[in-house]
């Protein structure tokens, strides 16, 4: 009966909607973490009476056909790239995001990888770098005698050297933006490379049009709602349930037949 | 004769194709934009004798309840929902094709396409492509989809598209419909819902009812062949000890 092998289908689009959920959970005190999402699609139909077929002599058609689907498969698992909340850490090198845009990291392979997490720190060369030892792209160097660091939201550094009063510039943090952000691929390390499902990569100052703004420290915490992930989970396991009573059912209706004498 | 064998036989197969078809609903109670499906019965008669039908049980048709699904909050710029009749149109090679699952993305000429890559399709029937250097995208309630590249006017409007007849369309698996009717605009009230997507509109409580229903009925019928093949046990035994 096809009803097992539907069933069946049922079930692994199930496990895998629990999966992701666990993974969000799992993440959900993660900086800059997004949260993702399983989409799952029909599978094919079988025509067991095709529509508009002959039904009569005098030329009736069959209106609507039988067509039993197959089951169900997962389409994508997409990322929601809502913002997460901004909570303050009074740390001079911790930077949010408050709207659109990425920080642009420069990995050891030469690739530009992206994030919102913004958690940065001082490499012993001064450089402003990730938490891994990446270098923020353009990259930013802070000179030793610096005092205090003061980024602006449209993502001025500037610096306050020892014996000076007026603070100097070190440089100016850019953003990448996408027109598809949900298309980015995630590489681990809280970071984004871009696809062609993302586009391609424009960056602009933080504060100008299409980009946010960049606040001082504070911290872009993950975008789980740990409640909706509950639920979430909550429903993933009584859809994996009443899958498996398909199952059991078609096996009644299957131990029937075997009781035929 | 064998008569009621055969009419308890046609309502087992046909409770089987009924069970597919619930299983498919229940398996696709997480897919977006699908539509539960449902198997009409009909009765077909057989004439036997002279005098006598019988009346047998046919699955003539499967309907689907096109009622809209609920909407689930994404905040994707590029989740797409209908409230209201319609359908949003994607390209194939085979045509177009038309779905409610608005899981839209891009591709890597910048142009709008569904989940399995397939463009869709604008009030003129091309690929919409977003100008470069777009990092904001909105999309009005008519369809109209605008770009903070260009914000002057829109970069397109997608096609929205209703039918006569919803019952006479076709799945194709992936969320898709084909239908051989000519597609018209949509009712003035279908508005596109920016960061939403619609879930499939499967009552998972009326599929589980379902469930034991058939399953029952499906018990009920072995009953019935069971106590047919006594009966013709019992007629075999009393004939055969009077002659």
């Amino acid at each position: 009966m096809r009803s097992l092998a539907i069933g069946a289908t049922g079930m692994q689009a199930q496990q895998l909607n629990v999966e992701v959920i666990s993974n969000n959970l799992a993440n959900s005190s993660t900086n800059g973490f997004k949260r993702q999402r399983a989409a799952f699609q029909d599978l094919l139909y079988q025509n067991m009476r095709r529509i508009g077929s002959t039904s009569s002599d005098a030329g009736t058609i069959v209106p609507s056909g039988i067509q039993i689907g197959a089951g169900v498969r997962t389409a994508s698992v997409y990322r929601v790239m809502e913002q997460g909340n901004l909570t303050v850490t009074d740390n001079k090198l911790d930077l949010a995001i408050n709207g659109n845009g990425f920080f642009q990291i420069l990995l050891p392979s030469g690739e530009t990888a992206y994030t919102r997490d913004g958690a940065f720190q001082l490499s012993p060369a001064g450089e402003v770098v990730t938490a891994n030892g990446y270098k923020l792209a353009p990259n930013i160097t802070i000179q030793a005698n610096a005092q205090d660091i003061t980024v602006s939201p449209t993502g001025q550094v500037q610096v306050k050297l020892a014996g000076t009063t007026t603070p100097s510039t070190a440089g100016t943090i850019s953003l990448a933006g996408f027109p598809n952000d949900a298309g980015l691929e995630a590489v681990g390390d809280n970071l984004f490379l871009a696809t062609p499902a993302s586009g391609s990569a424009t960056s602009g100052n933080p504060g100008s049009n299409g980009y946010g703004s960049m606040v001082q420290g504070s911290l872009e915490t993950s975008n789980v709602n740990v409640v909706q992930e509950i639920t979430a989970l909550i429903s993933a396991q009584r859809a994996y349930e009443m899958n498996s009573r398909v199952i059991k059912t078609t096996d009644e209706m299957m131990q029937t037949v075997g009781q035929l004498r | 004769m064998e008569n009621s064998i055969y009419i308890s036989l046609s309502r087992m197969m046909s409770l089987r194709n009924k069970m597919d078809a619930v299983a498919n609903n229940v398996a696709n109670s997480g897919s977006t934009g699908f539509k539960q499906q449902r198997v009409l019965f009909s009765e077909v008669l057989r004439k036997t004798s002279m005098t006598e039908k019988v009346s047998l049980v046919h699955d003539r048709a499967m309907v689907r309840d096109m009622s809209e699904g609920p909407l689930s909050a994404t905040t994707n710029p590029l989740d797409l929902a209908l409230r209201g009749k319609g359908f949003f149109v994607v390209d194939t090679l085979n045509g177009p094709h038309y779905t409610r699952a608005g899981r839209f993305q891009l591709n890597a000429t910048n142009q709008i396409v569904d989940d399995d890559g397939l463009p869709v399709l604008d009030r003129g029937n091309r690929p919409i492509t977003l100008p470069g250097g777009t990092t904001d995208i909105r999309i009005a309630a008519d369809g109209s989809v605008f770009s903070n590249a260009s914000p002057a006017a829109p970069v397109g409007q997608i096609n929205v598209v209703s039918f006569n007849n919803e019952q006479q369309m076709k799945e194709t698996g992936g969320g898709l419909f084909i239908t051989d009717e000519k597609p018209q605009a949509a009712p003035k009230d279908t508005r596109v819902i920016q960061g939403s997507i619609e879930e499939s509109n499967v009552k998972p409580v009326v599929e589980i009812t379902n469930m034991i229903d058939i399953l029952r009925q499906y018990q009920g019928i072995q009953k019935v062949i069971d106590a047919e093949h006594d009966r013709q046990k019992t007629m075999i035994q009393k004939l055969g000890r009077t002659a």
